[in-house]
């Protein structure tokens, strides 16, 4: 579903989230958790057995997340089978599973890719098993992108505000303050790079549209929309352009770094400390400290601040984070609807992804948020309230953006269109091919396209 | 190269060419029907379930899309005969085109320069001035026993400025290098180091084999080891270089995993930058088989044509050398007879 | 063995005539020149050994490793707990893969090419002929359709989904057919069959002894080709138990983005993972040396 480079990189989104997913499960279990009072209800065999239910997912410690439901749910037994991350196929595993019949009953997939499955045909209607309580839980924004075209579809595990990840040191040295707007940004990548020629602000992503997606969603794009039963693509409005020729213009300038998410020459270009902030999201906290934190040297160094806008007001997009959806074919909806329930609304289930101090997930249910701050260290930024950063960026949310029924082939062409940049490719026209992709690709599958 | 799976000899059919010395066959007999279909079944039972079904499969597969209704959210999906539109789709696409000229550029940087060292490893390690020989030909084989893949990590992090100490001390000298801003080039050099050493074996077996006196016969003549090499020795083993030529074009035509690894770390190298890769993305990323069966096809026909191609040429000018009709592969006994 | 395959020349270098002089090259110039390409094609490997023994951050820093630094053996110790060991049980796979697969390949291969060998039968030929062009099918190109095909037969993601095509090689049964041309005198067969032995005993007990060398040979090179896979095991198996060593160092590789402390293991994972091939091809020369120069040989 979508090429090595996002799969590594949304691999490493949901590893983020659900790393963590570990330790603390057992521990509470340990402690003799009352995690079992939702189990009542549970579609329990009339034989009184357990019901056996399958789940797919790859991140780091989900086993230990599934261990400690089994230990807290007697009537439900749940076998995990973690399967290749992103990068080697997993969503192409559970298309190719649906496709042949032996779906997990429940799997993990991210808000973009979740249309897709959803029209491949791969995912369960749950509406009528989520209740307007639960839904109410949820970040509104999270559980916007879960419904899709009125019925819900999966429960959102973690929401991911972006975030601006800045080393203070370098920004205090060159004598810049931290940019609230993008004007304000140029001028401090421009600063920066005068205090030392080989230093850049940031990175820009060739590999991973989504952060340019977060950045489009941000300042008030819609890419995908529907009327009637027909599709609305827009990639090239107004807000997108001024993205896009913003991100070109700090290319061309050479303002800005253009390097592969999360490849060794990025790692070791922070190390260097020539490459002064990284443009995240939420979980992009755990990962950068975890990334650089082997070295002591770095520790203290970094700070987070809201990500800049158009206009100084707060304002975000969303980069990745993960949902629980359920395979078509399986018989257990309710039971699977139980589980993902239990680990993306109880302090359990949270409390089990965070406790390992590695994932800075912000919880897609809001209530859980103090839970996920305790458990998260932030020596690496200082002992900075990061959370709260977080929660301020997640309310200014832009509502209203919904994800494609093919973002697999849109990210594909747009991640290769990024990959000319500078052999003949700019942003705007990658984005300009992505659009052209997404609308080929529609016509492929036969859906209808309005305008 | 993730290619040669199945062609292990790299080298040489000396099928395509001529017989081995040896004993000469048995008198065949026409055994009682058993042993043959006993010893015979096996093979091609598995040669028909996991090469001409998956052949028919997959263009049966190439004739057929998918369609969904409406916004596609829970409406029913429907096979449809298409025809010959996905390899229309197929060939219509830049990005699968554009990998077969990716391919084209790779064969034609690649291919003379792994011949070419290998050529002249194989000829310094056959003069008479060598030493060492078997170490040094164990040692440049060495490559051979690492798998595509952790060659591939392994170069990529002898690319990367910062950790390798190769970029390091060129770019302390001076000299800016980034190899990642040039992907070709650095697949190319992983695929030498890989075959390199492979392909100077075979050469060197080659070279060995040919008869003492033709090579005194050189010396009387006054030519030198130059002069022998390049007018005597490499003619002599033409046969191995043609074939290990078209082994090389074989393999690189399913260059699939050295640019899977770049694609991680070298933003140029799309997702699509070889035929073989589009396919994959097309199955596993598209989730569209027609077209992932469809561009499975047209690749395997470009291998298919190419490989007439190369042996109808030095067939032809075998014909016109030895001014005889090149032995049918099993032919053995007429070629060692001669 | 290479002398029946191979006719080598007698002791070239000491027995030569001497040459006319002067040289062209010298002595220096060819040896130096043979070091300079041992020197590349060791080049990789030795890095390899050196940084199999950093943690991440020698690593991502490149500094050169002193004693100080030495982390060979919690790098090893990380990489038997990770995942439950699940590195061995990848490493264990890909012996099974390896081994189970280019024996039975081996044994497939010398049976079909001793029957081409030794029997007459209609249309013979020409099916050696079909078998011929499987050589220059790209595997790769197969290995897509072969995927399509084993999920319509819901046999991905199975130990055999990887090992069957595993056991077909086109070019095997060349070799073998080659090999028995080179090894089976016709009156040893002949006399087998006079005492009544039944012609699969023959096989059996005569055939595949006599070519044993050339048997060798194609489970080396069958082996190596397993072991070295990527693009099979990648389309084929889901489940991280089934992986084999290639596949699984490409999935921790993945997660090295998100997990820094994964570039040690992968680093160190595939050091060990060269090293059965290494030591094969060190201890079995003579057998890979026959096998390339069995087709090269005009």
């Amino acid at each position: 579903m979508s090429s090595p480079a996002l799969h590594r990189r949304r691999a490493l989104r949901l590893a983020a989230a659900a790393t963590a997913t570990v330790l603390g499960v057992t521990l509470l279990a340990a402690c003799g958790s009352d995690g079992d009072k939702s189990a009542s209800g549970s579609d329990a065999g009339s034989d009184g057995k357990p019901v056996a239910l399958t789940f797919w997912g790859w991140a780091k410690g989900t086993k230990d997340v599934v261990q400690a439901f089994n230990a807290s749910h007697p009537n439900i037994q749940i076998t995990f089978e973690e399967i290749p991350s992103g990068n080697a196929g997993g969503y192409a595993k559970i298309s190719n599973a649906v496709k042949a019949g032996n779906a997990p009953d429940v799997f993990n997939v991210e808000y973009p890719q979740l249309p897709d499955f959803v029209s491949q045909g791969a995912v369960q209607d749950i509406s009528k098993l989520v209740s307007a309580d639960l839904k109410g839980k949820y970040l509104p924004q999270s559980m916007e992108l879960t419904t899709l075209g009125g019925s819900t579809w999966a429960l959102p595990l973690d929401a991911s505000p972006q975030a601006l990840y800045y080393r203070k040191d370098l920004f205090e040295k060159a004598g810049v303050a931290v940019p609230k707007t993008w004007d304000e940004f140029k001028d401090a990548a421009a600063k920066l790079k005068a205090a030392d020629a080989n230093t850049r602000i940031a990175t820009f992503f060739p590999d991973d549209p989504s952060t340019f997606e977060a950045m489009a969603w941000q300042a008030g794009a819609k890419w995908f929309g529907t009327s009637g039963d027909s599709w609305k693509v827009d990639m090239g409005g107004a807000e997108t352009k001024k993205v896009a020729d913003y991100w070109q213009g700090m290319i061309a300038d050479d303002l800005i770094r253009v390097q592969p998410s999360f490849s060794q020459q990025w790692t070791a270009s922070l190390q260097k400390g020539e490459t002064a902030a990284y443009l995240g999201a939420a979980w992009g906290g755990g990962v950068l400290k975890s990334t650089l934190g082997t070295d002591p040297a770095a520790n203290g160094k970094w700070a987070v601040a809201p990500m800049p806008s158009w206009d100084g007001q707060p304002a975000s997009g969303m980069l990745g984070g993960t949902t629980f959806a359920v395979s078509k074919d399986s018989k257990k909806a309710k039971a699977a609807v139980e589980f993902a329930t239990w680990a993306t609304t109880t302090p359990e289930g949270i409390q089990a992804r965070i406790a390992s101090g590695a994932s800075s997930a912000y919880p897609a249910d809001p209530e859980l948020i103090p839970v996920a701050k305790a458990a998260f260290k932030t020596d690496f930024y200082g002992g900075q309230d990061i959370y709260a950063i977080y929660q301020d960026a997640a309310k200014s949310i832009k509502p209203n953006w919904s994800w494609g029924p093919s973002m697999g082939a849109t990210n594909t062409s747009m991640k290769d269109a990024f990959g000319k940049l500078g052999q003949g490719a700019t942003v705007p026209s990658a984005v300009d091919t992505a659009q052209q992709a997404t609308l080929a690709e529609l016509k492929n599958r036969g859906l209808k396209v309005a305008g | 190269m993730s290619g040669a799976t199945s062609v292990p000899g790299g080298g040489t059919p000396a099928a395509a060419r001529g017989g081995p010395a040896g004993t000469p066959a048995p008198r065949r007999r026409r055994a009682p029907f058993g042993a043959p279909v006993v010893l015979l079944a096996p093979f091609l039972l598995l040669f028909t379930a996991c090469t001409l079904i998956p052949i028919g499969y997959a263009v049966y597969l190439s004739l057929f899309s998918e369609r969904r209704s409406g916004l596609g959210f829970g409406g029913a999906t429907t096979q449809v005969f298409t025809g010959l539109g996905n390899y229309a789709r197929a060939l219509g696409d830049a990005a699968f085109r554009d990998g077969f000229w990716n391919t084209a550029q790779y064969c034609l940087l690649y291919i003379p320069l792994m011949l070419g060292l290998s050529l002249a490893v194989a000829l310094l390690l056959d003069s008479a001035l060598a030493r060492a020989k078997r170490f040094f030909q164990l040692a440049l084989f060495l490559p051979h026993a690492v798998p595509g893949i952790i060659a591939a990590l392994v170069w990529t992090y002898l690319y990367t400025p910062g950790i390798s100490p190769v970029i390091d001390a060129l770019n302390s000298t001076g000299a800016q290098v980034d190899v990642f801003g040039h992907p070709l080039p650095a697949i190319v050099n992983i695929a030498v180091w890989e075959w390199t050493g492979y392909n100077m074996v075979i050469f060197y077996a080659a070279l060995q084999a040919i008869p003492r006196e033709v090579l005194e016969a050189a010396v009387v003549d006054g030519a030198g080891p130059l002069r022998t090499a390049f007018s005597v020795k490499i003619p002599l083993i033409r046969a191995s270089v043609v074939m290990v030529g078209l082994f090389t074009v074989i393999g690189s035509l399913q260059l699939f995993t050295e640019p899977v690894i770049l694609h991680d770390v070298a933003p140029g190298v799309v997702s699509t930058w070889t035929p073989n890769m589009y396919a994959y993305s097309a199955a596993f990323e598209r989730n569209d088989y027609g077209l992932a069966a469809a561009s499975s096809v047209i690749l395997a026909l470009v291998a298919a044509a190419l490989s007439f191609v190369v042996t109808r040429f030095t067939r032809g000018r075998d014909e016109k050398r030895a001014g005889k009709r090149t032995p049918k592969p099993t032919e053995h006994r007429t070629e060692t007879a001669r | 063995m290479s002398s029946t395959l191979t006719p080598v020349r007698p002791a070239a270098d000491t027995a030569a005539p001497p040459r006319r002089r002067p040289w062209t090259l010298s002595k220096t110039a060819v040896n130096g020149a043979l070091v300079l390409a041992t020197l590349y094609t060791l080049l990789p490997l030795g890095w390899l050994l050196t940084a199999s023994a950093k943690n991440t951050a020698d690593l991502i820093g490149g500094r050169s490793l002193g004693a100080g630094n030495f982390h060979l053996g919690q790098n090893l110790h990380d990489l038997a707990t990770t995942g439950d060991g699940i590195y061995f049980r990848w490493y264990l796979n890909s012996l099974l893969y390896a081994g189970i697969g280019a024996l039975l390949c081996a044994l497939i291969c010398v049976g079909a090419g001793y029957a081409f060998h030794v029997y007459g039968f209609p249309g013979k030929e020409k099916l050696f002929g079909v078998v011929l062009l499987g050589v220059l099918v790209p595997t790769t190109a197969l290995a897509l359709p072969m995927y399509l095909l084993a999920s319509q037969l819901h046999i991905v993601n199975t130990y055999w989904a990887v090992l069957l095509p595993s056991l077909v090689n086109p070019f095997g049964v060349y070799l073998a057919r080659v090999f028995c041309a080179g090894y089976l005198p016709g009156e040893t067969l002949e006399a087998a069959r006079m005492d009544g032995a039944s012609e699969l005993r023959i096989f059996w007990s005569i055939g595949l002894k006599m070519v044993m060398p050339g048997f060798v040979t194609i489970f080396l090179f069958q082996f190596t080709a397993i072991w070295n896979n990527f693009f099979l095991p990648l389309v084929m198996l889901s489940d991280n138990r089934l992986f084999p060593v290639s596949l699984g160092l490409y999935t921790w590789n993945a997660q090295t983005h998100a997990f820094p402390e994964y570039y040690p293991l992968v680093v160190t994972g595939s050091l060990l993972a060269i090293l059965p091939l290494v030591i094969a091809f060190v201890l079995l020369q003579r057998h890979w040396k026959a096998g390339m120069t069995a087709g090269s040989v005009k």
